[in-house]
């Protein structure tokens, strides 16, 4: 009887095999032949010269990663803590964002990040970037000026060659925001922030308020009492922060080519690359998204499987 | 909590409140901008709503994206309940391993899921098209082609919505009385019955919230969709992120501003009804009649399918015959497309690629939707050499003898089966006069740190590589290894030198118009739709030499409309069409009467003469022109190292 | 002479515009089992919050030793609670559930100097371990609280709180989410525990055949304020109003009026009871237990009625009568069928005098007898306020 039911899954499982099984075998597939569709690992060998890509995919998600944790666990748990009324409607604006699609609010930054974008207008019309110009100009003879006294010295004790920058830019007219890598980083945050909220805030603000009451009572301060029930048993939903921020960071192309131009090449962008972009190479490319996927999942996995315990506690 | 702290927590949501906001708002202003700039405030204008409504493509795409969002959204809620209740009943088991599947779209990153179901299609479709033909030589029958469009787009959003859906509905069925369906069947139910009578009820919150988060999901889409709608289907934010590689228009801003007053408003609505149905719940005495929730939902239902048939209404999505074609951006006058539509009824998707690179990997991920293609030279004669294109009929393009003989039997189509030219220009450097001391003559200018950042360097690898060996005094067609790596390391030096802001292609125009750059490397006739925009602009090609290249349309073997595509292409070559297009483009035609007779329309147009020092940018003189060099199509282990190069180029 | 230990000095507490404690003074002795006894929303458990230090009283003072401790936080106060649902933390097992409040470093004062001091590892082991036997819990160290029974966390809640050693111990409603049986031996080892570590127990609860059986002194509250306080038998046997004689145990309460000292008068008839002290001709509430009446044949009868419906109880049978109209709950241990009359005698003794209060008329007719009974005898029946959070 129970079986029969089962059958209700029966189309869907299909269709997993056929639009989620089925294409991640011809990935598969594809990672491991050439073009001739003979077998081959040079696919993978050839992935030795990107190890940069990786490092800095990697480098970049970890970064945003931790930014958003940052500052997304203490909104998340301030927010827990609001009135009922406060809570909905701070959920609804954190939402809001993402209903527009995230393309566009990538787009919006463009315009305040160029070089002759709001923010370096701003920052002109105040008088920041002259300011900057002095310090740096400041600096380079203040530079001048050890090098010539206690860098020369210390060259002439040691016999090194040491000498101190001396060329910071002093006719800066703007200030170089676009096109770095802080520039995605900060893409990447704006948009997925509200991925490390959301989880977080869910399930903070499910714990059992008496649960803090009973830390307060057995002698905890409130800081004890944060760090001994409400972190440990806020870790699933960071966990589950982390993976939905860092997944979607390692893998863009869109935020690292609008806002990274394209001097900021990340593993999406190589991917793409070989798919639609300028060196067309599926092969090359399956054999990419296949490590990519296979790292992610062993980091996630290793995640997990450290946050294990507090997941099923959560589940009680 | 004593009030500091509070106030202190206050004041930290409230700032990233602000950062959350703040890009929006920005954007949202400037969408009332009576001006292209979206950093410089010139008043108060209307004028890119109005001209919104106007674009079919935008209207079009946001047409499809709500379009998707809705079916894929509505299928995978009713799909996903449907399994979540199957996997409910099942055996551990089987369900393990079946929910760690169905795992897999929500913890793989979307480039993957995007790109393994691209191969997916591509495969498949490649498999049934050359079957269907082979069985339609054969036996006379006409068995359709597949190809990726609104169909794919569909699947791939159902795929990864299923999961959000199952993942919001499993819980429920969970924590559901397992005895309330034993119940329902005692009170003599069937099954069926005890599902919709006792089941749906009990997890309709958990349905309704994974149709929520499918919806909200399938409308923040872009990765997925980007892989798998094929060449005829845009959603918006692939729209979108074509416009942000050409020129961009505040028309991105008016779309963004009223999608997210509509999101807002709808969001008001759907809270306010919220509250209302607290506050009776907490006092049923003053109870409104049960009926005013369903009347919300309905309103909402309504409001969400009046726009729909708004857009249906805009988009005039209602002709059968349709052709598609890839071409270049800011690469054809939108006017000859609806004039083309309008006499014809056939419409029109026009897509753009960035480079011939990546029009070679569009045409062979694109899941063989595309018709008509513009490669220049080099990339024809790779995509005829590997069989991609069809011979032309000239009988139905009678507009052919219009084209000049020196743009005929080209070295790309020797015997001129597969082409028809569309332009024709050269490469050069396009620099800002105020911005540099002295004028450019040279390509080292690309590679002199003096222009430290202020150097757009063309993206992609065979102009981009061409110019360095140009520089070095190499040909462009060079097959020496030594010489291309060389030509690479001068590019690589610059690049870690710091010389190149960025690489670009369409991206050029805003940054040079804007002064964003001093430096560019581009073609001939986009200059000059830039000079338009910022008369400091300059164009040279340098005295090393440069670059002459044709563009030419082709059609593709696996063309699913052929007949249209002769159309198109014999009316792109009129005389007529040629002209309006080189006033638009500024590129030149191969149409020798319309090209001798471009200043004489110039001045019957704008009542001045054309400035001939412009003119001969347009039309380089033979002078020019024997400097120059044609690319020539590149032996399979030049292009190799050719990629290889330019990706390592990339990433360093 | 017990030592008096915790007081409270006119404290008030309000949420928005209700008042939720109305001027509550209270001492609690060294050693003693107090018990705070009320129906739902009657403030004890606020009052049990306000010595726990999770609530500051809108006024009023609270006095630990003689020393005012209102603002002081939970943490540092030498008090612990059991709460109502036991708040086991979910993450650790019960054997660091107990040792939760033992590995918290205190401060100390040593030689002047302020110090944090850390227990060592094994005075924390060997504690939790003593604390687990004393709550016949040993071996279970390593199970997950989410594997318990409800009586089992219910120990392990109590051990978590007295490994600390505190000198007072709260319980909120502890016993509220088990069942009768679990319930009632809980009751006794509960009483074996207090006795056993000789510490003062505070306990809350809605239950009086729960406060009767374990206390030392029950304070009855209702609607913020406190009743009665007493010994169990003195709040039974001495009811200082309609409230509290309904409240605890079952009272037929009449209208009555004191002629003189230990003369009363109703059912316009004068009967001999034991009070004194009322103004001549007072109003007063006359309660009448029903355990304490005496069916005798008609015509010996003091007050003659008729049965109108009787259930058996196991012990005896709830019977009510009618008298002209007026409905009393009568328990025997003999049988009247429905229909027949009976007579029946009051002792002096049997006869409680009380003055009025707000409560009167109020409580004590039993003609909608059943519906009431239904209501005592729900243990998940709550109205809405303040305190109704163990429903679930």
């Amino acid at each position: 009887m129970k079986n029969r039911r089962s059958l209700f899954a029966l189309p869907y499982v299909v269709w997993m095999a056929l639009f989620v099984v089925a294409p991640v075998i011809l990935m598969v597939v594809y990672a491991f032949s050439t073009a001739a569709g003979e077998f081959t690992l040079e696919n993978f060998s050839r992935m030795g010269d990107y190890w940069i890509v990786f490092l800095r995919s990697f480098e970049l998600a970890v970064v945003a990663t931790l930014v958003c944790l940052l500052i997304g666990y203490p909104i998340a748990y301030l927010l827990a803590r609001e009135g009922v009324r406060f809570q909905r409607i701070a959920m609804v604006l954190i939402m809001l964002p993402m209903w527009m699609n995230f393309l566009l609010r990538t787009y919006a930054w463009m315009s305040i990040l160029e070089n002759t974008g709001l923010l370096n207008r701003f920052f002109a019309a105040v008088g920041i970037i002259d300011l900057g110009n002095l310090i740096n100009g400041g600096l380079n003879s203040l530079c001048a000026a050890l090098n010539s006294s206690v860098i020369q010295w210390l060259n002439d004790l040691l016999g090194t060659q040491w000498a101190l920058n001396t060329a910071r830019d002093t006719a800066m007219t703007y200030f170089q925001m676009i096109n770095t890598s802080g520039a995605v980083v900060l893409g990447m945050v704006y948009n997925y922030l509200p991925f490390m909220i959301l989880p977080i805030y869910s399930v903070i603000v499910k714990i059992d308020r008496s649960l803090l009451e009973a830390a307060r009572d057995l002698g905890a301060d409130s800081v004890t009492a944060f760090r001994r029930v409400v972190l440990p048993l806020s870790l699933p939903g960071v966990l589950s922060g982390v993976t939905m921020v860092f997944v979607p960071s390692v893998s863009t192309f869109a935020i690292s080519r609008l806002l990274g131009g394209s001097n900021i090449m990340l593993l999406g962008n190589l991917i793409e690359m070989q798919f639609t972009g300028t060196t067309y190479d599926p092969w090359l490319g399956s054999a990419i998204s296949l490590v990519m996927m296979v790292i992610v999942v062993v980091c996630m996995y290793v995640m997990n499987r450290f946050g294990e315990g507090e997941e099923q506690a959560v589940m009680l | 909590m004593n009030g500091k702290n509070r106030f202190g927590g206050r004041l930290a949501m409230a700032l990233v409140f602000v950062f959350l906001y703040a890009p929006i708002f920005v954007l949202m202003v400037f969408s009332f901008n009576d001006s292209t700039s979206r950093t410089v405030w010139q008043g108060f204008s209307l004028h890119w709503y109005q001209e919104l409504f106007q674009d079919g493509i935008i209207i079009n795409s946001l047409y499809t994206t709500l379009l998707v969002a809705l079916l894929s959204s509505l299928i995978a809620t009713v799909a996903g309940t449907f399994a979540a209740v199957g996997f409910y009943n099942m055996k551990r088991r089987w369900r393990t391993p079946l929910m760690t599947i169905n795992n897999i779209p929500m913890t793989n990153a979307d480039i993957v899921t995007g790109v393994s179901m691209c191969l997916l299609f591509v495969a498949a479709f490649g498999a049934w098209n050359s079957f269907a033909q082979q069985i339609n030589t054969a036996s006379g029958t006409s068995l359709p082609t597949l190809a990726m469009g609104f169909g794919t787009l569909l699947i791939a959003h159902i795929t990864f919505n299923i999961p959000y859906v199952i993942l919001s509905v499993g819980p429920k069925l969970r924590q559901m009385d397992k005895n309330l369906v034993e119940a329902a069947q005692d009170l003599g139910c069937t099954w069926m019955q005890a599902f919709f009578k006792v089941v749906l009820p009990e997890i309709k919150p958990g349905v309704v919230n994974g149709l929520l988060i499918a919806f909200t999901m399938s409308v923040d889409d872009f990765v997925i969709s980007y892989f798998t709608a094929g060449p005829a289907t845009s959603t918006l934010a692939m729209t979108i992120y074509g416009m942000t590689k050409k020129r961009i228009s505040p028309k991105i801003n008016a779309v963004s501003t009223l999608l997210f007053v509509t999101v807002l408003l709808l969001l008001v609505i759907v809270n306010l009804r919220e509250a209302g149905q607290e506050r009776r719940r907490k006092h049923p005495g003053r109870a409104a009649s049960p009926g005013s929730s369903r009347r919300g939902t309905v309103l909402g239902a309504g409001a969400l399918a009046a726009v729909i048939l708004a857009l249906v209404l805009l988009s005039r999505q209602n002709s059968a015959r349709v052709l598609n074609i890839c071409g270049w951006g800011e690469n054809i006058d939108p006017a000859l497309i609806e004039q083309f539509q309008e006499e014809t009824g056939i419409r029109v998707n026009y897509q753009t690629a960035e480079s011939n690179e990546a029009m070679y990997s569009k045409v062979l991920m694109g899941g063989s939707g595309y018709d008509v293609i513009v490669p220049s030279d080099y990339m024809v004669s790779q995509m005829r050499q590997e069989g991609l294109l069809a011979e032309l009929n000239y009988d139905n393009i009678p507009n052919f003898q219009l084209i000049g003989d020196a743009y005929k039997n080209l070295p790309y189509d020797p015997e001129n089966r597969y082409t028809v030219p569309y332009t024709w220009g050269t490469l050069g450097i396009i620099y800002n006069t105020t911005m540099v001391d002295e004028p450019i003559t040279s390509w080292s200018a690309l590679f002199d740190p003096q222009y430290a950042g202020q150097v757009l360097m063309i993206n992609n690898p065979r102009d981009a590589i061409g110019v360095a060996l140009l520089y070095l005094g190499y040909s462009v067609n060079t097959t020496d290894e030594g010489e291309i790596r060389e030509a690479y390391e001068l590019l690589r030096q610059a690049k870690a030198d710091g010389v190149y802001q960025s690489f670009v292609m369409d991206e050029v125009y805003d940054k040079m118009e804007a002064g964003e750059a001093a430096i560019a490397v581009y073609y001939a006739g986009d200059f000059l739709a830039m000079h338009e925009n910022n008369p400091d602009l300059a164009y040279v090609v340098p005295q090393e030499g440069s670059n002459w290249f044709v563009d030419a349309m082709c059609v593709l073997k696996d063309a699913p409309h052929k007949e249209e595509a002769e159309l198109w292409i014999n009316f792109i070559c009129s005389t007529d069409s040629c002209l309006a297009n080189m006033d638009y483009i500024w590129y030149a035609s191969p149409n020798a009467r319309a090209l001798a007779e471009y200043p004489a329309y110039y001045k019957s147009l704008y009542g001045e003469e054309m400035d001939p020092a412009l003119y001969e940018i347009m039309a380089a003189p033979a002078e020019v022109l024997a400097g120059c060099e044609s690319y020539d199509a590149l032996p399979a282990e030049v292009g190799d190292l050719y990629k290889n190069l330019w990706t390592e180029l990339g990433i360093g | 002479m017990a030592k008096e230990l915790i007081r409270l000095v006119d404290c008030c507490m309000s949420y928005d515009d209700t008042q939720v404690l109305d001027h509550i003074n209270l001492y609690i002795n060294d050693r003693e089992f107090l018990t705070l006894l009320g129906p739902s929303g009657c403030g004890k458990t606020t009052t049990l919050r306000i010595i726990g230090g999770f609530t500051t009283p809108t006024s009023g003072k609270v006095l630990f030793d003689g020393q005012e401790i209102s603002s002081l936080p939970p943490h540092l106060r030498q008090v612990n609670t059991v709460f109502q649902r036991y708040a086991l933390f979910p993450h650790l097992n019960v054997f660091e559930n107990v040792a939760f409040g033992l590995r918290i470093p205190r401060r100390e004062e040593i030689n002047g100097k302020k110090k944090k001091v850390k227990l060592p590892e094994e005075e924390i082991r060997r504690r939790v371990l003593e604390m687990l036997e004393v709550v016949s819990l040993k071996g279970f160290e390593e199970r997950h609280v989410g594997e318990l029974s409800g009586g089992q966390q219910q120990r392990v809640a109590i051990a978590r709180a007295l490994v600390n050693r505190p000198k007072v111990l709260l319980l909120d409603e502890p016993l509220g989410a088990l069942d009768l049986r679990l319930r009632k031996d809980m009751q006794s080892e509960l009483k074996r525990i207090q006795q056993q570590m000789g510490i003062t127990f505070i306990y809350v609860t809605h239950d009086q055949e729960e406060a009767l059986a374990m206390s030392d002194t029950i304070v009855v509250m209702d609607q913020g304020r406190i009743q009665q306080i007493g010994t169990p038998e003195d709040v039974y046997n001495e009811p200082k109003n309609a409230f509290v004689a309904d409240f605890i145990g079952e009272s037929n309460i009449l209208d009555g009026i004191m002629h003189q000292d230990y003369v009363v008068e109703f059912f316009n008839r004068k009967f001999k009871c034991l009070d004194k002290g009322f103004a001549p001709m007072e109003p007063v509430d006359v309660v009448i237990r029903p355990e304490d009446v005496d069916i005798v044949p008609v015509e010996e009868g003091q007050l003659r009625g008729t049965v109108t419906a009787v259930t058996f109880k196991g012990v005896h049978y709830d019977t009510i009568v009618d008298f002209k109209g007026y409905k009393w709950l009568i328990q025997t241990t003999d049988y009247h069928p429905v229909g027949r009359e009976i007579g029946i005698v009051l002792n002096p003794d049997d006869i409680h005098i009380m003055h009025k209060s707000s409560y009167s008329g109020m409580f004590g007719d039993y003609s909608s007898y059943s519906e009431e009974y239904d209501e005592i005898n729900d243990p998940t029946y709550v109205e809405d306020g303040e305190e109704a959070g163990y429903e679930e």
